[in-house]
């Protein structure tokens, strides 16, 4: 690869997004992500799939950007949104004052919302605090940041965009205020390579400050940390909501066989700043008891952070003040030709980002092609006949848990599945079969563990990696597929990566959950003895 | 919801999976673990359910073994009653369900024609049609069942103690005899027993074969006659281990509303005749030449372990002068009440028990012992020694010393 028509630095939802409308308006793309797919903000939230009642008072625009792109995305990515539905619910500490001006808000937006009795709400949610005041339903979902995020690259990928995962950009070549191209370290081999392009899009979300840097400009990019816990097991059925001013840790979101809980905001000096304080979660804890009263005794499997791209432009202000709407900059007004940026936005209204920073896109080219995003499902719905195939080698909760993981390669891997001698669940927790693990470990993009989880979700439930690390580096080996470094640090660092989420909340059963990975990995297999070893 | 905390207790250890004796026989079931606390994660989400939960068969190790202390099996259970709830169980499930009421229609005709009724090649031709294997051994109707035996039998008149016995199906309608001998041992040790028509079969084979709301009803009716005695300071004594798992462990998870005060009520029988010989009430220590050299082999019912009380009827036999006893120790028998009597169960159920088969062989005994109807049953099937419950072998041990 040594040109490109465009090319997009960024591989969150707004980059892939992007790769996937301008592949499909026929525009030659090639998206440079600096880890692995969606490492940012995009997989660092709670998972909801905003029907935009949290802005409604706040911000109407957006939250009718919302609740337009939550209609799109349940038709177009059917497969990554649970249409579970939410809850606004006033609690005895919220200011009742607040509750007609939401309705009419959402009324103006054009978000539905439903008054529900309260002891109707108890009924369908009884693990809700029981001194709700109020309950509204609104039409809130869930969505799998991963799965959204890979479904449009491979629809992308069939139209042709390419995308790089680690490789990061670390310098803009520009010449007589033009961009040229861009330098490229592979993060994984250290070879180095320069792709020049026509276009350069800089949709780094909150990186993207820092690569607007590398060509000399300012952009007011703040990265505004968020703090998350993620919870064992589902005690929703629905998406909670504190109905009063957006706050920290007024979201539940049941998420596949887990709830999030989130979220804090406090201001970021780096894009990076993944660290979790444990006094975030005794105090997102602390607020979460208002809805749900039993929230400590239920266990806590990690918690993680991320950092949301607030674009405060030129009004300034700073955390839940900042609009959680979308900026759009043609560098051309700072007098630089061929770089477009996009900053801020949320991750429910990605499509819409995409489609708007394509229009430009197409328009500097002179490229007439209308955007079919909100149109084409990202993949199509699996067939009665596969997925009853299925069954014979995927236990009846995992199966469509994988059809729509995979989405169009599920076929084949239900044929690797039927060719293996059995095809054992690697990853008990959330229902990974051996075929599904060597597919996604055969894919040129995947090269460690990680990037397997992140397709996956391998190691991400009860046991946080302590099974089925083990089986999948033992099956890879088995069948030779080979990771970048070798099998013992592959594992050590995946191990590492998921002991990284366990340390903040390690408390309960967690902490037991914990000495038992201690006990296999440290203990009995001497990892770190193993890895030094090797070293040396 | 307990079932919901109960997941979050499992760390994956796996030991369920090591001590479960179904997994260790076939691969059609999936594993404690992954049925239990790891599906259980997204039956909120999901609406499925997997066929190899059925071939869970609840004998409870799974529960024994955790180190976590999660209630694996109720979860399975929890799980399989919702799935009926929406998918009506089969024929064959329901005829397994509800032995009590079959034994209750049969007790109209001779047991001798009701047990030819069953047993015959022609009837065994039709109940494998519907999935109950003709290789198992069903268990025979007594020709005069319990509560018959009981009304013609005459209590001694100054008897001043009282207690109740709470018998259950099977002793109701297969095993009278040894719900007889047990009234006999209670009245020796100076308690008139008191038997009401009111009780019926604890609920077991009905819940575990997805059949919650007939469970339910019989619950309401044990645990409403059992209130009337607890008020009165009389105790309810069982001699069936499951019967006893099921007020103790199940019902305060299956119907947490009805049995929330602990359902407390029933009590060990055998732990209630070691309490009479302790204070006197009962005397064994005779000469002992009744029993001399004679050797038995003692099955612990997987329900007992479950309960964690020790092994009362162990410490019965071995407090008989003379009587050799030893502890197969060979864990589940595999019948798992009606389990090992389907069809697609039947070699899964014998393929369980042969270690125990091979256990009881090898020791030379006797007579085997076990507390539990259906293990006996196994035992018999599969070993075709003699086998009984110790309670009995009690009562034949003080009446020859009697003679």
């Amino acid at each position: 690869m040594d040109h490109a028509t465009v090319v997009i630095i960024g591989g969150g939802a707004t980059g892939i997004g992007i790769l996937r409308d301008l592949s499909m308006r026929g525009i030659q793309a090639v998206l440079l992500e600096q880890g692995c797919i969606a490492a940012g903000a995009s997989s660092r939230y709670h998972g909801l799939l905003h029907s935009g009642a949290r802005y409604a008072v706040k911000d109407n625009d957006a939250a009718r950007e919302c609740i337009e792109e939550n209609m799109v995305l349940r038709r177009i990515g059917s497969q990554c949104v649970e249409v579970s539905e939410g809850f606004f619910v006033l609690t005895d500490q919220d200011d009742p004052a607040f509750e007609r001006p939401w309705v009419e808000a959402c009324a103006k937006a054009g978000i539905k919302t439903e008054q529900i009795d309260v002891k109707e709400a108890l009924r369908l949610e009884p693990n809700l605090s029981r001194s709700v005041k109020a309950v509204y339903r609104v039409p809130d979902s869930s969505v799998d940041g991963f799965r959204l995020i890979w479904h449009n690259a491979l629809s992308a990928r069939r139209y042709g965009g390419e995308m790089l995962t680690h490789h990061q950009v670390f310098a803009i070549e520009q010449e007589g205020g033009r961009v040229k191209g861009v330098h490229v370290l592979n993060t994984v081999t250290g070879q180095k390579s320069y792709i020049s392009c026509n276009l350069l899009v800089n949709a780094a979300g909150s990186w993207s400050g820092n690569v607007a840097k590398m060509v000399g400009l300012d952009v007011a990019v703040q990265p505004d940390r968020g703090t998350l816990v993620a919870f064992n097991h589902r005690f929703t059925s629905r998406i909670l909501n504190r109905l009063h001013k957006s706050s920290d840790g007024d979201i539940f979101v049941p998420h596949g066989s887990i709830t999030i809980l989130g979220t804090t905001s406090f201001h970021a000096d780096r894009p990076d700043a993944h660290d979790v304080p444990t006094e975030d979660i005794l105090k997102l804890l602390d607020i979460g008891e208002a809805l749900i009263p039993d929230i400590r005794t239920y266990r806590i499997l990690r918690a993680f952070a991320g950092t949301r791209p607030l674009y405060a432009g030129k009004s300034g202000g700073q955390g839940r003040e900042v609009s959680r709407g979308f900026h759009i900059a043609d560098h051309q007004e700072d007098g630089l030709e061929g770089m477009v940026s996009i900053f801020g936005g949320k991750f429910t209204t990605y499509r819409l980002m995409a489609e708007k920073l394509s229009d430009l896109v197409c328009k500097k080219l002179g490229v007439h092609a209308a955007c079919r995003t909100a149109e084409e499902p990202l993949i199509e719905e699996p067939s009665a006949e596969l997925l009853e195939k299925a069954k014979k080698y995927f236990p009846v909760h995992g199966v469509t848990l994988a059809a729509n993981r995979l989405g169009a390669a599920f076929p084949i891997v239900v044929e690797k599945a039927a060719a293996l001698s059995s095809n054992p669940l690697l990853c008990e927790c959330e229902m990974v079969s051996r075929a599904e693990i060597e597919y996604v470990a055969s894919d040129p993009s995947t090269t460690s563990m990680n990037d397997i989880r992140i397709r996956t979700r391998m190691g991400m439930g009860t046991c946080q990696g302590t099974f089925c690390s083990l089986r999948t580096i033992g099956a890879l080996s088995e069948c030779r597929i080979p990771f970048p470094t070798p099998p013992t640090e592959s594992l050590h660092h995946f191990l590492q990566e998921r002991w990284k989420g366990l340390r903040p909340a390690i408390w309960g059963i967690q902490a037991k959950e914990m000495e038992l990975g201690r006990s296999v990995y440290a203990a009995t297999l001497n990892i770190d003895g193993a890895l030094n070893e090797q070293k040396n | 919801m307990l079932s919901k905390t109960d997941t979050d207790k499992c760390v994956a250890c796996s030991t369920c999976v090591v001590q479960c004796p179904v997994a260790e026989v076939t691969t059609k079931f999936l594993g404690p673990r992954m049925l239990g606390p790891a599906s259980e994660r997204f039956r909120l989400l999901n609406d499925g359910e997997d066929s190899s939960l059925t071939y869970c068969a609840n004998c409870k190790n799974c529960d024994i073994s955790c180190p976590q202390g999660v209630g694996v099996s109720n979860i399975n259970m929890l799980a399989r009653a919702a799935y009926a709830k929406k998918h009506r169980p089969s024929f064959r499930d329901w005829i397994l369900a509800h032995g009590e009421l079959e034994s209750r229609l049969a007790g109209i005709f001779p047991a001798a024609l009701a047990n030819f009724g069953m047993a015959n090649p022609i009837s065994k031709c039709i109940l494998d049609k519907i999935g109950i294997s003709k290789k198992a051994d069903l268990p025979r109707f007594a020709s005069k069942q319990l509560a018959a035996a009981f009304k013609a039998y005459k209590q001694p008149e100054q008897l001043s103690k009282k207690v109740v016995f709470f018998p259950g199906c099977f002793i109701k309608a297969y095993a009278p005899q040894t719900g007889m001998d047990f009234v006999w041992l209670l009245n020796k040790a100076g308690y008139r027993v008191e038997l009401p028509d009111a009780f019926c079969c604890c609920g077991t084979p009905l819940y575990t074969n997805g059949f919650a709301d007939d469970a339910r009803k019989n619950a309401e009716k044990n645990l409403a006659e059992m209130r009337k005695w607890k008020e009165q300071g009389i105790k309810v004594l069982a001699l069936c281990p499951s019967c006893e798992l099921m007020f103790k462990e199940e019902l305060p998870v299956f119907f947490p509303d009805l049995a929330h005060d602990g359902a407390s009520y029933l009590e060990n029988g055998e732990e209630f005749v070691l309490g009479c010989i302790s204070r006197g009430e009962l005397v064994i220590d005779a000469p002992g030449n009744a029993m001399k050299d004679k050797k038995i082999i003692y099955h612990a019912p997987c329900h007992l372990r479950a309960l964690g009380s020790g092994m009362p009827g162990l410490d019965m036999l071995g407090s008989i002068p003379g009587l050799k006893v030893s502890s197969a120790s060979a864990g589940c028998c595999g019948i798992s009440g009606s389990y090992g009597f389907k069809k697609e169960k039947y070699d899964i159920s014998m393929a369980i028990g042969s270690k125990l088969f091979q256990s009881i062989k090898n020791s030379n005994a006797d007579l085997a012992a076990t507390e539990c109807g259906t293990c006996k049953v196994q035992i018999m099937h599969g070993t075709a020694m003699p086998c009984e419950h110790p309670v009995s072998i009690l009562k034949h041990y003080l009446e020859k010393e009697q003679q």
